[in-house]
């Protein structure tokens, strides 16, 4: 019987300490007005994930930054509540119910890796909250049937080789690659970006003489390599990250194979790429997210701002998560208001139904959250990779015939 | 049906690779036929050499080939030290399995060294002649591969010379084939495994450094190696130089053709199939002797 008379003395308690709770969450939030806007963010700082969750975490920090010293956002400062997830998916659950729920943030923006998007952009659909992300590029975070989730980079890995493929297809019958080799990491990401040119390249008609899908850790690239290079591509796709990238030029080159055109994803724009492959990259393409040299406006005051900050240039990581933070900023200054309850609605219609220029070009969204854009392509011309596609965004012409490596 | 040119490329890259096989798999025979040992660690040993062959180059710049200098007497040393401290000390009676878990250990701490101290990046070593690649009826040959193969090659027919014409390499044989009747004709048989392990163990140091010309390496690299070793040196018969030499070639030819058509993931499977093909048909292995069936 004691036992019960605790329980119900406990659950009396408990509910009593909510109440308060509750009254006492309201109070400040009458001021919130003129108090700061909290937004809430779990990151991976720690783990697996922290060298990427900490770029991430640096990119949320400019932003905010950079807003506050413009004056804020409806006259108020930003204030960024970040937490700690450890690379944990268990963890980032909890965290966003604790942001939302008893630290009553504003405003909810996305975690660092795709697996804990979906996860996090479901608690946030439940409070009703808009769930702007800067990493969630998987499709599958496009098939939950989210209401309020939007990924804040141009494109899905499927789309990023959309304007390569424009190119190449307007090109006239007698310059086209008539015949492509594909070689793909056997990985969601890498397989995605090779996938999706082909998929076009073989809608418009030209041929696929070579389909190689390689697991991650492989080493030895020959036996790929020879088969490429028998089959005398006109050109080359490789769905890359780095090593292997590097990697599968290297062999080719051993076997002396000279394609016209040669496209990675990833590899080409990582800094030490030139040295590794000898210094033979001319000509050679990449899809890019993100460059500190793209000619948008607000890139500019980014990347020499965020490089005052930090002291070194931002990458990819840290754009994306400044291009999410402009894209709730724009939400917020066109909707008025930012905080939990009806303004949320207003916020979501608004990114739905409008175009946000951003450090990685105008952005806009489908009904499921997916970005409409396609990534700049960039080629190595004059021994430095360069923006080529798509025209309004290009630093040179595309380069074709690639010379040979 | 593949092309003419593409079979024989394949053909090419296989013998290159069955010779980096080869060499790798006669230290591995080696410690068996001496001790009854089975080394999981002899492939942690050829990625420490890799790295160590990938470090002087990157940070004393000095050619990867010249870091045997240093490698080879080195881990001839810890391979002896191996088998006078840890080894020698497992009992008799169930020296092979526990030799399993002992090396295994020894694997998994110079993994996680090589991941302290390098970190899990992935590494290639950048030569000027990376790229190079001599011509050869159409098809290519990379200089790099040619280098390694050339390794392969002399560190064999050096070992078959010691194994054949010296008196510790008949002393070493001696030991493999009747270690009893090698004591009582007066034969230190524990140091000569001692010294045995050494040779086993430099063998790695070449392998490592052969490896390091033209792939990358990263820690966790050697489980993806000692997989396909032990099956050459169950295909070619445990304890058997010749053999682990012979079934090298031979299933390394066929990872590269079966490659063309099944591709890079399933060809791997060779070396298993290979493995249950053997055990199922002649357990002894096909160019070896009767330490099989007494394993």
């Amino acid at each position: 019987m004691t036992i019960r008379k605790a329980t119900w003395a406990t659950a009396v308690g408990a509910t009593l300490a909510l109440v308060l709770g509750a009254c006492g969450g309201d109070e400040p939030e009458e001021t919130t007005n003129d108090g700061p806007i909290v937004v809430g963010i779990s990151l991976p700082l720690t783990g697996d994930f922290s060298e990427p969750g900490k770029g991430v975490q640096r990119g949320y920090e400019a932003w905010a930054k950079i807003t506050n010293d413009n004056g804020g956002l409806l006259g108020r400062q930003v204030e960024l509540k970040i937490l700690d997830d450890q690379s944990n998916a268990d963890r980032v659950v909890a965290d966003y119910e604790q942001l939302i729920g008893s630290d009553q943030v504003d405003i909810v923006v996305g975690p660092f890796s795709t697996r804990l998007v979906v996860p996090a952009a479901r608690v946030a659909q439940e409070y009703g909250m808009l769930f702007v992300e800067p990493a969630g590029a998987a499709k599958e975070v496009f098939e939950q049937g989210f209401k309020n989730l939007f990924y804040a980079a141009p494109a899905v890995a499927n789309d990023h080789y959309n304007h390569l493929a424009e190119y190449l297809l307007a090109l006239p019958a007698g310059q086209k690659p008539t015949s492509v080799a594909y070689a793909a990491m056997d990985d969601p990401f890498a397989q995605g970006t090779a996938y999706g040119l082909k998929e076009k390249l073989e809608a418009g008609g030209v041929k696929t003489v070579v389909d190689e899908v390689y697991p991650p850790n492989t080493t030895d690239f020959s036996s790929i390599a020879a088969k490429i290079a028998t089959s005398k591509a006109d050109m080359l796709v490789g769905g890359s990250q780095y090593q292997d990238g590097v990697n599968l030029i290297v062999a080719l080159q051993q076997l002396n194979y000279q394609p016209k055109l040669a496209a990675f994803s990833t590899a080409p724009t990582s800094p030490e790429f030139a040295a590794a492959i000898g210094n033979k990259t001319e000509g050679i393409l990449s899809p890019t997210g993100y460059t500190q040299q793209a000619p948008y406006p607000s890139n500019k005051e980014f990347v020499e701002k965020y490089t005052a900050q930090f002291g070194s240039p931002p990458e990819e990581d840290e754009a994306n998560a400044y291009t999410t933070g402009q894209v709730v900023a724009a939400a917020i200054t066109a909707a008025g208001c930012a905080e939990q309850g009806d303004c949320q609605k207003k916020l979501i219609d608004w990114v739905r139904a409008n175009k946000v220029e951003t450090v990685v070009g105008p952005l806009s969204w489908d009904e499921t959250g997916k970005p409409q854009g396609a990534h700049m392509i960039q080629q190595w011309v004059g021994g430095e990779i360069q923006i080529v596609l798509p025209a309004d965004a290009k630093e040179t012409d595309l380069v074709y015939p690639k010379p040979a490596w | 049906m593949p092309s003419g040119a593409l079979l024989f490329q394949s053909v090419i890259l296989g013998l290159l690779l069955g010779g980096l096989y080869a060499l790798l798999a006669a230290g591995l025979t080696l410690y068996f036929g001496i001790m009854r040992v089975v080394m999981i660690a002899h492939s942690a040993f050829l990625i420490l050499a890799a790295y160590l062959a990938w470090w002087s180059h990157t940070e004393l710049g000095i050619d990867p080939l010249l870091s045997m200098l240093v490698t080879v007497p080195l881990f001839f040393g810890c391979g002896v030290l191996l088998q006078r401290l840890l080894l020698a000390r497992l009992r008799p009676v169930t020296l092979t399995m526990m030799s399993v878990l002992l090396t295994f250990a020894i694997a998994v701490v110079i993994e996680g060294l090589l991941g302290y101290v390098f970190s899990g990046t992935q590494r290639r070593i950048q030569l000027g002649y990376g790229s190079a690649s001599l011509e050869l009826f159409g098809a290519r040959i990379a200089v790099v591969k040619l280098i390694a193969f050339g390794l392969a090659g002399v560190a064999l027919a050096a070992l078959y010379l010691v194994m054949k014409k010296t008196t510790f390499g008949w002393a070493l044989r001696a030991t493999i084939q009747h270690r009893d009747a090698a004591k009582l004709v007066g034969i230190d048989t524990d140091r000569v495994a001692g010294f045995g392990f050494g040779l086993g163990l430099a063998t790695a140091a070449i392998g490592g450094t052969a490896l390091s010309l033209d792939t990358t390496i990263y820690p966790s690299l050697h489980w993806h190696w000692i997989g396909p070793l032990m099956a050459i040196i169950v295909v070619g018969g445990l304890g058997s130089v010749p053999g682990a030499a012979a079934a090298a070639m031979v299933l390394g030819l066929a990872q590269s053709l079966l490659q063309i058509e099944l591709g890079t993931t399933w060809a791997q499977t060779v070396f298993y199939l290979a493995l249950f093909l053997t055990l199922a048909v002649r357990p002894q292995g096909f160019f070896g002797g009767r330490l099989a069936q007494r394993f």
